[in-house]
């Protein structure tokens, strides 16, 4: 027979290009497309199934939604795994969603990093107006001053800190928590004023929207 | 106990508090002037108050004293805090960045730069090359004249007066390529999303050239002045111990975490504009003490020359285009504004409305003198930052003086505030 | 000086010995080192070897407000540091006068926030606004000089006349000043 007349079967691959990475553990897995694959986001699902809301990955971060009573947990667990060693504290802060959304109220972010796999991941823990959240202080010593400003400008209450008051405003302020939607920039009250010696004229616009 | 008296005893020299209103008094922390703990010992409350030629700014350290020994150390901050946060969410993405300059203000470029890349990260908008070598080349311009600040104030504090004058002198010289090439000497709003929209002037290549032939002899003055120094060396080695478990766990960035011994440079660990291609080296310490992190942003210092004479000879003579020619996030170039029709309606749109970046949030952290500084957007779609947060690095930092000040000495309150290297805006914000 | 303040008529014995006393006052001001922000490092700067603004020109920083008799609020002056900023005026023997440097101890600045005070004139009250943000040194010169004119029309031993007659002065000092730049 000859061959040319025949069709010539063209060995195709068809195996799946391999996007499994030997190492499950392997750093390109923080930055996979398929967040499953996140280790952080495995090691969470393991151990506390029901604690993940939400996983959004935009411009090579993670963002993990996570129930905030489990916060404290979370992030002993992720900062005590071997592999994952989430063993800095970057940052704590808050976002006031009043605008975006109807409920809950406030998002506590987080944002850790590891030294050894040098990734970072924000964990976001949505809270009510008045909940409360677990504290971080007994694991990082540097979540101390974060959570006393996140309280200072917002008003959410961190259980189990052992300092909560005040640290950017006056410890007397009374005027309400600043960083929030519904305050406004010039705050509620004016100043007095302690110069009688000499009076100075102050024009004071009303406008107080966005600037130009 | 002796009656306990305000922290504030507004002592007047007659006249003029009269019919002015009671001002409030500043804290409801009552402080007694000497007090007998139940075991016996006494303890002076002494107050490092707002006002003081050695804290950097406007901070206050109530410390209590047992003799000269420090047993508790409170900071209180907050008297530069001017709402820089809440002010970013009533303006556009673009003029967000003039508030940048003013948190951090020895190394404005530094903060200009973190804001910047943090828009940028967010719009997924790139600045070309010739842009971010020039970035860098400004940016760790900064981080010498803020080591310099750093340098002079803390030796001041400590006892060497001089210093602060030959370091000042040559931070002029960086004011001066500063000057030349935004027009501001300290709050130079020096970065934009996309590169630069004016030409490099002439002179610039040749006054940094010049700089780093100088600097490295006056470098060498101050280490001459220094590092050998007994008197230098007894008040700060041994001072202000942090262990790298401290260091990690108090949130530390920058050359306190480095000089403790632990690895973490964001240029090294996540490079951003060209450090990749860049060869230098990251100094970190051994003991953890106040000598040590000198060394390090010494040593830093050096490595930052190599830096930007590398940088310099990428781009000496180069002409290509500083800036990024996308449509909807950055600015259009200035010929093109004031001849085309489009792009002058870009470029009212952009400056009067401003652009409106994708929904989403980004965090982007530079590699600040001080530490990690980190600027986080989240954006709704509006022209208007729906949230703006400085991770400034001083405000952390700042914790770890109660846990350094445990069991030392008077005198070396001053050497600790100076070894965490804070200035006060960037605490405060 | 107790003795011998307010008790003379203006002659012109006491106004050669006013402008002795003022010459003396302006050539050596002693200066409250009171920085707050950024306008702070402009401050050093100008004190430092290019500018050299104490040694020059007989001025010194001294940190305890008894000592000073010139304060240069330079920086944002806030809703929680504004006491303190009172109560160092007060405790600033007389004669004293304060120089406002920059835009955020003029009027707030560009921070026009909640816990801003838009101006340390609501404070304490200034007698030389200098702007800019910061005020480069040459800038700060141009303040201090111009308070160094004001200080030799101080009068010592001239009865002073009261707040009324202050406030009269400062007006015609004003329309002085605007008449000489409209020329």
């Amino acid at each position: 027979m000859s061959e040319g007349n025949l069709p010539q079967t063209v060995e195709t691959d068809q195996t799946p290009v391999a996007t499994e990475p030997v190492d499950p553990w392997a750093r390109e897995n923080y930055f996979d497309p398929d967040v499953e694959r996140h280790p952080a986001v495995r090691v969470i699902r393991e151990t506390f199934p029901g604690a993940i809301l939400d996983i959004v990955r935009f411009r090579d971060e993670t963002t993990i939604h996570i129930r905030p009573e489990l916060l404290l947990e979370i992030c002993t667990l992720l900062r005590g795994h071997e592999q994952v060693g989430m063993d800095v504290l970057t940052d704590i802060t808050a976002v006031d969603m009043l605008r975006l959304r109807q409920a809950p109220r406030f998002d506590v972010v987080a944002l850790l990093y590891s030294l050894r796999n040098r990734v970072r991941l924000r964990l976001k823990a949505g809270i009510d107006e008045g909940q409360p959240v677990p504290s971080l202080v007994p694991l990082w010593n540097g979540a101390n001053w974060l959570e006393r400003e996140t309280y200072d400008m917002f008003g959410i209450v961190f259980e189990g800190h052992p300092n909560l008051r005040r640290i950017l405003l006056a410890d007397d302020w009374d005027e309400g928590f600043p960083l929030r939607k519904d305050y406004p920039l010039r705050g509620w009250k004016e100043f007095p004023v302690y110069n009688t010696e000499r009076t100075v004229g102050r024009v004071r616009t009303r406008w107080t929207g966005r600037g130009v | 106990m002796s009656t306990p008296v305000s922290d504030f005893d507004l002592v007047s020299d007659g006249s003029t508090l009269d019919n002015s209103p009671e001002p409030p008094k500043t804290g409801t922390l009552t402080i007694s002037d000497e007090v007998t703990r139940p075991d016996g010992s006494h303890q002076l409350v002494l107050n490092m108050g707002p006002q003081h030629p050695s804290t950097h700014g406007v901070l206050r350290v109530i410390l209590g004293l047992d003799g000269e020994v420090i047993t508790d150390c409170d900071p209180v901050i907050g008297y530069l805090h001017r709402g820089v946060e809440k002010i970013g969410e009533q303006h556009r993405y673009a003029q967000v960045v003039t508030w940048t300059d003013r948190t951090d203000y020895v190394a404005a470029p530094m903060n200009n730069l973190g804001c910047i890349m943090a828009i940028e990260k967010l719009c997924d908008v790139t600045a070309p090359e010739r842009a971010q070598y020039w970035r860098v080349i400004m940016s760790e311009l900064a981080r010498i004249a803020s080591h310099l600040v750093w340098l002079g104030t803390h030796a001041l504090d400590i006892g060497a007066l001089s210093m602060s004058l030959y370091c000042f002198r040559e931070r002029e010289l960086i004011l001066d390529m500063f000057e030349i090439f935004c027009g501001a000497r300290l709050t130079t709003n020096m970065m934009e999303i996309g590169g630069f929209s004016r030409p490099i002037p002439e002179l610039l290549p040749s006054m940094v050239r010049d700089f780093c032939k100088v600097f490295p002899d006056r470098q060498q003055e101050y280490v001459d002045l220094l590092d050998a120094n007994p008197i230098w060396q007894a008040r700060t080695k041994g001072v202000g111990i942090i262990s790298p478990e401290a260091a990690v766990s108090y949130a530390l960035t920058g050359a306190c975490l480095r000089g403790s011994g632990v690895n973490y440079d964001i240029r090294k660990a996540m490079p951003y504009l060209v450090y990749d291609r860049l060869d230098f080296e990251v100094p970190i310490g051994v003991h953890g003490d106040v000598f040590d992190r000198y060394l390090v942003r010494m040593e830093e210092m050096r490595q930052t020359l190599r830096i930007i004479e590398q940088c310099l000879d990428a781009v000496e003579n180069d002409d290509r285009p500083l800036m990024a020619y996308e449509s909807n996030y950055v600015m259009p170039p200035h010929k093109g504004t004031m001849t085309t029709a489009e792009d002058m309606q870009r470029h009212f749109i952009w400056v009067i409305k401003g652009f409106s970046p994708p929904v989403g949030e980004a965090y982007f952290a530079v590699e600040h003198p001080k530490g990690e500084n980190g600027y986080y957007f989240v954006s709704d779609g509006t022209p208007l930052p729906y949230r703006w947060r400085v991770r400034s690095p001083d405000f952390v930092n700042l914790s770890v003086l109660p846990h350094m000040a445990q069991g030392a000495m008077l005198a070396d309150v001053v050497a600790l505030i100076g070894t965490i290297d804070i200035v006060l805006g960037s605490v405060d914000r | 000086m107790g003795l011998i303040d307010d008790r003379f008529d203006k002659n012109v014995f006491t106004t050669s010995l006013d402008f002795l006393f003022n010459w003396g006052r302006r050539s050596s001001l002693w200066w409250l080192q009171f920085g707050l922000a950024c306008c702070a490092i402009e401050m050093i700067a100008a004190s430092m070897a290019r500018f050299d603004l104490a040694e020059r020109f007989g001025m010194l920083y001294r940190a305890s407000p008894r000592q000073a008799d010139l304060m240069i609020v330079a920086g944002t002056v806030t809703k929680k540091m504004a006491p303190v900023v009172r109560q160092l005026y007060d405790q600033m023997p007389e004669p004293k006068w304060v120089i406002s440097m920059g835009s955020c101890a003029n009027v707030g600045g560009p921070f026009d926030s909640y816990a801003v005070v838009q101006g340390v004139d609501q404070v304490v009250p200034v007698d030389i606004y200098v702007p800019g943000c910061p005020p480069t040194p040459e800038a700060l010169y141009y303040g201090v000089l111009e308070l160094q004119n004001k200080v030799i029309k101080y009068q010592t031993m001239a009865k002073k006349q009261g707040a009324a007659a202050a406030e009269a002065d400062r007006i015609a000092n004003r329309a002085e000043a605007m008449a000489a730049v409209r020329g």
